[in-house]
This record gives C-alpha cells, structure tokens and sequence, in this order.
C-alpha cells in the first residue's frame, strides 16, 4: 500500500486534460461524447481514491451515481446524433447551430 | 508493492488508450481504445480496493456504453470531417492557455495538498463491498438512489420520444 492518494490525483487530472483537449480538437459529435466519457472516468478515478482515503463508502457512491448519469447522457447524445444524422450528410459540431429539426 | 505494480500498469494503460481515444481519427478505433482506458480505470478500483466499482465499470461502461457507441458507429457509416472553417479558430489560443492553465493549478493544488498517503490499512475491509454500499446507499444517500431512477426513466423516455421522430421521418408510424 505505498501508492500515495496524490499519484491517483494526478492521473485523474491527466485523463480529465486528456479528454478535454479531445472536447477541444474533435468536430465530430461522436467523438466529443468519447471524450466526454473519458473526462467522467478521471472524476470517477478521484472519488474512488477518495473514498479509499477516508475509509468511506460515500466516494463510491457518488461514482456509481456518475456512471448513471454517463449511462443516460450517452443515451440522449447518441439519439441526438442519430436524429441530426438523417437531416444532414456530414457529422460536424460546427455546422449544428440550429435548435429546430 | 503489489498495489503500486498494478498502479503502476493501469495508468500507463489508461493514459496510452486514452491518447488513442483523443487522436485516433476513426471513429471505431477511437471507441475501442476507449475499451482499454475503462478496464484500466477498473484496475484501478480494484488497486483502491473498490471491487464492486470495478465490476460495475466494466459490465456498464465496457459492456454496454462502448457497445451503444460501436453500435451507432457501425449505423453511421464512416464520414470523416468535412473542411468547413472554424468559426471558433480565433479563440484558440485562450483555449489552449486555459487548459494549460488548469494543469498547473491541478498540479499545484495535488502537489501542495497535506492528505496523507492511502491509509495501509482500512478499519473496516468491507467499505467496497456490495453489501456496505448498498447500505449507504439505502440509508445517507436515499435521495442519490431515487434520483437515479428518475434520471434513468427520463433517459429511456427521451431516447423513444427521439426515435420515434426518426421513424416518422423515414414514413413510419
């Protein structure tokens, strides 16, 4: 047990810079959600290290709550993709600008 | 020993798939390298002693999340970008400073922090356990519980009302 929580702290923040940077550099919708789902995974990193930290269950707790939450998001932005696919031929977030179908 | 082995292991696995998911350019490839960041994240629930996380992980997340992005991938087809022009192009660089930005101040806040290392061992071995969390899910989190419910029903309603525009679209019913 000679891992120090700071060494999990760092790598939660690596995978959520990681993820972000794909948010920044990717135009395809599907991808952002990849990201994004990477992005979640580096919270869900942290709060488990916490919770091993204080010898809690919380920490767990609120990660599993973050993987439904990434569960239900993934559903909806999959949907929203799939709907904006059948209007349009090519998948770009910059072209999306519009909120009527 | 073991813990910083497997440590170790799992986050030259999470951070080498994770590139992969960011800069690989197909979109497949870039959703099962997304497989490898989630099982090596898993490792490290087991590493934190958080087995029931782990499990949980890869039966949602590799087993079904991954799966719903290759499915709408493989229905997609594959269209790379198109060359229309940035519109946000001139912001760039303030994007870049801030995520370099946050890096830092995520190092520093880490680096400076006073929490301990892990504690060796836990008073009671069985915080990860399903029985343990169960228990504080029913019991400190009852609100988290409910509100998990409803989120999921909202998901699956919102996920039909969609569909079902889709399927009107193409001259269904």
């Amino acid at each position: 047990m000679s891992v120090p929580i700071g060494a999990y702290l760092m790598l939660s923040l690596a995978l959520l810079i990681l993820g972000l940077i794909g948010v920044m550099r990717r135009r395809n919708p599907l991808m952002l959600l990849l990201s994004v789902e990477l992005m979640l995974n580096a919270g869900n990193v942290a709060l488990i290290g916490f919770s091993r930290l204080w010898d809690d269950p919380s920490g767990q707790v609120f990660a599993l709550v973050v993987m439904v939450v990434a569960a239900a998001e993934v559903v909806i932005g999959l949907g929203l993709v799939v709907a904006i696919f059948r209007s349009r031929t090519n998948l770009d977030v910059d072209e999306m600008s519009s909120m009527r179908g | 020993m073991g813990e910083a082995v497997t440590f170790a292991v799992a986050a030259v696995g999470a951070l080498g798939f994770g590139i992969g998911v960011v800069f690989f350019r197909d979109a497949f490839r870039a959703a099962v390298s997304l497989i490898g960041t989630l099982v090596s994240v898993a490792l490290l629930f087991i590493a934190l002693l958080a087995p029931f996380a782990a499990a949980v992980q890869v039966i949602v997340y590799a087993g079904a999340i991954v799966v719903m992005f290759l499915f709408v991938i493989a229905y997609l087809g594959d269209r790379g970008d198109i060359g229309t022009p940035d519109r946000l192009d001139r912001w760039q660089v303030i994007g870049w400073m801030g995520l370099m930005g946050l890096g830092a101040f995520g190092a520093i806040v880490v680096q400076t922090s006073t929490a301990g290392p892990v504690q060796a061992a836990p008073a009671s071995t069985d915080v990860g356990s399903p029985a343990s969390i169960g228990d504080a899910f029913l019991t400190g989190h009852l609100l988290a519980f409910e509100v998990t419910s409803l989120v999921l029903l909202v998901a699956a309603v919102g996920a039909v009302i969609l569909a079902r525009g889709a399927v009107q679209g193409e001259g269904g019913r």
